[in-house]
């Protein structure tokens, strides 16, 4: 495996875990969007993210190497949860007992995924640096 | 490899001298081109780091990071040619100092 194999499996890191922080961020920006149906209120947002296979050429040529490529999103799927229901009767969106939908987003589990996702993007960039530190004690060699 | 040199130098010295003689500059050639080669895809690389640049700066590129991974491949794969010209310049000089 080159060294740039390595960067590109930290750069899928880096990338699926910028999503997550996007998705998190959209969450957060929805929380008080309220909607005149119940079908059009904003659900929250997962990222769902999996391993992603070598390529087939590559997995033929390396078939000593590490298992994995990288991680890949396999989509962004919405959170079946249920609205939380706040009784503002003046409101435009409020339903007939004065009730209105907004998306039951848990600020707390958004805060965390947000750490996380941020914790896990520099985890990423410390291994591509280290690959790099790595190639470039390679380039050290024989050198006076 | 001292035993594949010692091959080579019978080889010249033997009954095969003209096609041995005949095969040197193909060689030097072929590493020349070799090198030149190199020397483009480096070059290549470089000007792709730039033109990242250059997008990043005026707010067209898509992630940051792809951005910074590629300016880090062009800095090694320059500071790989380097080397290789500081070991070529080392052999030459090598060469130069050999008494005759």
């Amino acid at each position: 495996m080159d060294y740039s194999a390595s960067f590109a499996i930290s750069a899928s890191g880096m990338a699926v875990e910028k999503l997550r922080l996007d998705v998190t961020a959209a969450n957060l920006a929805n929380m008080h969007s309220s909607a005149a149906t119940p079908d059009q209120l904003y659900r929250p947002l997962r990222v769902v993210s999996q391993e992603a296979p070598l390529e087939f050429a590559r997995q033929f040529d390396e078939l000593y190497a590490v298992a994995g490529g990288g991680a890949q999103v396999v989509g962004v799927e919405p959170l079946n949860v249920a609205p939380r229901l706040v009784h503002e009767p003046g409101h435009p969106h409020a339903d007939a007992r004065g009730f209105v939908s907004y998306p039951g987003i848990n600020h707390t589990s958004e805060m965390v995924n947000l750490m996380t996702a941020l914790r896990a993007y520099e985890a990423n960039v410390v291994a591509m640096n280290a690959a790099k530190v790595m190639a470039a004690r390679a380039l050290e060699i024989g050198g006076q | 490899m001292v035993i594949e040199a010692i091959a080579a130098s019978d080889a010249v010295f033997g009954a095969d001298k003209l096609l041995a003689t005949a095969q040197q500059p193909q060689a030097a050639a072929g590493f020349g081109n070799w090198f030149a080669g190199e020397l483009n895809a480096v070059n290549d690389k470089l000007i792709s780091a730039d033109s990242d640049m250059q997008k990043l700066a005026v707010g067209e590129a898509q992630s940051l990071h792809e951005v910074m991974i590629n300016l880090e491949e062009a800095r090694l794969s320059f500071q790989l040619l380097v080397q290789v010209r500081n070991r070529l310049l080392e052999a030459y000089q090598e060469v130069m100092r050999m008494q005759v």
